[in-house]
């Protein structure tokens, strides 16, 4: 058997990791499972892919690849450029939808409200961008063999440092700066946190940036290795949600290793069973979970 | 006019959670420097709600509340412990998932950076328990231990007042016996100290002055020998119900 599986399954492990701590940290401090999720990943890769042709244009040196990797520093930039654009989508959609749900105390209108802010924000990319498949890189790499029958291209690598340096340092925020403890503490208790003088509307802010970002940044990784469709984030919504609740929800290191786990069976599955039951996997993981252990593997009970 | 020694002074104060229905009907109390107010009542005579809208945490509808002669009705929760008005609600009043030094840490985050370090010491040095338990997640200290900290809490802001709700709830009396000693000695340091108290007897043996609270209403108040020697009190407290008996032996 070969060994590929954990290197593909690293590497989808780690876009659902992204996408997952922005789910886990929106859940525990929003208290509500927030569907539009997906179509931030979406609108990352699109933003990205707007902005790498505007800077493209304007630079055309820029366009050139960054040898190894397959793109230029226009994508580059455009992908930390449209990691803010997407956190402020975050914030703009807190603002005007989730807010006034909040303010009336409905969990679960909020909830139903996320999925019609998910079709409305798929629909508007479909009508800004049309629906045919776009491209953040069109250059072939070659895989390098790093031993064991494994082989990685140089684009999975920098996906893989870039999902270790944005968990690493969102970690090292919540564990060690006054923020973080701020978020931590607004997760746990937000009547008690606004005792405290905390400024519960600014963490909340605060929160739907980072997600937004880090979904941005999973989205730009997906947008590397496939097509760039309206559907890429609504299609990874089941492995999000998965990963987020294998890890336990509220832990950001639980959901990276529930992205990488869900990644990993996925990988294992298209190579042993077949490619079509791919989508199956995060279902039977989180069905798994849920029966099993439902605080997730970081979790506490609530 | 506000009183110059009046640190906090709360005015025909209405307050609820619903604007139809307020608990609190008209409640006016005042607290002055180290002075430490207690507020009795039966269950349901709206005790906690006042402190809460007290703490911005429970809207007002009508009436002032003045910290330092300061009007603070209308400010959000969050600013309040900038201005010098510190709250320990009853319950989960400390983050269980926090270390107790996280605990105070996120409290001094209200300081300006330079005194955060210096004022945190200061408080360890009030509960030298809690500094030796510093690393310890704060849900795993006693009943008594969390209150401590609730209260070390509340004080890293140096504040002008502090509320506290029923302190008293839960703890076993040796702890409710250091935790009373505690209060006092914060008001001996100037502290307006304005605690809510089922717990007739462990209020009456701390507090300065009494407001009896009855459906929402002011039925009473006086400094404590005052109101002690006041047959009538017993029966006010009460506002009538099952606990009528108890509740007269607690005061007597």
């Amino acid at each position: 058997m070969s060994l590929q599986f954990l290197a593909d399954g690293l590497v989808g492990g780690c876009t659902v990791a992204l996408g997952a701590v922005g789910i886990t940290l929106t859940y525990s401090i929003l208290r509500f499972a927030n569907f539009a999720h997906g179509e931030f990943i979406s609108w990352g890769c699109y933003l990205t892919w707007l902005l790498a042709g505007a800077i493209g244009a304007w630079s055309i040196a820029s366009a050139a690849a960054l040898d190894p990797l397959s793109v230029g520093w226009n994508v580059v930039l455009a992908g930390v450029l449209a990691m803010a654009l997407t956190g402020l989508l975050g914030v703009a959609l807190d603002a005007v939808l989730f807010r006034p749900l909040r303010k009336r105390g409905a969990s679960i209108a909020a909830v139903m409200a996320s999925f019609g802010a998910a079709m409305a924000l798929r629909a508007l990319i479909e009508l800004l961008f049309s629906s045919r498949p776009a491209y953040l890189s069109r250059e072939l790499q070659i895989a390098i063999p790093i031993g064991a029958g494994i082989r990685v291209t140089p684009d999975q690598i920098a996906l893989i440092a870039i999902t270790a340096v944005c968990v690493g340092a969102l970690h090292g925020l919540l564990s060690y700066t006054g923020i973080g403890r701020s978020m931590r503490a607004v997760s746990e208790n937000p009547a008690l946190a606004r005792v405290v003088g905390i400024d519960v509307a600014r963490v909340i802010r605060l929160t739907w940036f980072i997600g937004g970002a880090l979904a941005c940044a999973s989205g730009v990784m997906l947008g590397l290795v496939v097509q760039i469709r309206p559907s890429m984030g609504a299609d990874l919504l089941l492995p999000l949600f998965a990963a987020a609740i294998l890890g336990g929800v509220g832990s950001v290191p639980g959901a990276l290793i529930g992205g990488l786990i869900v990644g990993l069976a996925e990988a294992v599955t298209v190579q042993l069973v077949g490619a079509e039951w791919r989508t199956a996997v995060a279902f039977l993981v989180l069905i798994g979970v849920l029966l099993l252990r439902p605080t997730g593997l970081f979790g506490q009970a609530a | 006019m506000t009183s110059p020694c009046k640190i906090l002074m709360v005015d025909h104060l209405v307050a609820g959670y619903e604007p139809s229905a307020p608990i609190v009907n008209g409640v006016s109390i005042a607290a002055e420097r180290g002075e430490i107010v207690a507020i009795l009542g039966p269950n349901g005579a709206g005790k906690s709600t006042l402190v809460k809208a007290i703490a911005g945490l429970v809207p007002v509808a009508a009436g002032h509340i003045r910290l330092d002669g300061e009007d603070i009705t209308t400010r959000p929760a969050h600013t309040l412990v900038r201005g010098g008005l510190a709250f320990v609600p009853q319950t989960e009043n400390v983050f269980a998932t926090l270390s107790v030094a996280d605990n105070l840490k996120l409290a001094s985050q209200a300081l300006a950076a330079p005194q955060r370090a210096g004022r945190i010491k200061d408080v360890y040095d009030i509960f030298p328990d809690l500094a030796r338990q510093q690393r310890l997640p704060a849900g795993r200290l006693s009943g008594g231990q969390r209150q401590m900290l609730a209260v070390a809490r509340a004080l890293i802001v140096s504040p002008k007042v502090l509320l506290l709700d029923e302190p008293s709830a839960g703890l076993s009396p040796k702890a409710l016996d250091e935790l009373f000693r505690k209060l006092l000695e914060i008001s001996g340091s100037g502290v307006g100290v304005v605690l809510v108290e089922q717990n007739v007897r462990a209020a009456l043996a701390v507090a300065d002055r009494l407001y009896v609270l009855v459906e929402g209403r002011n039925r009473l108040e006086g400094r404590k020998h005052e109101l002690t020697a006041d047959p009538g009190l017993a029966a006010l407290y009460l506002g009538g119900g099952n606990g009528r008996a108890a509740a007269a032996r607690t005061v007597q």
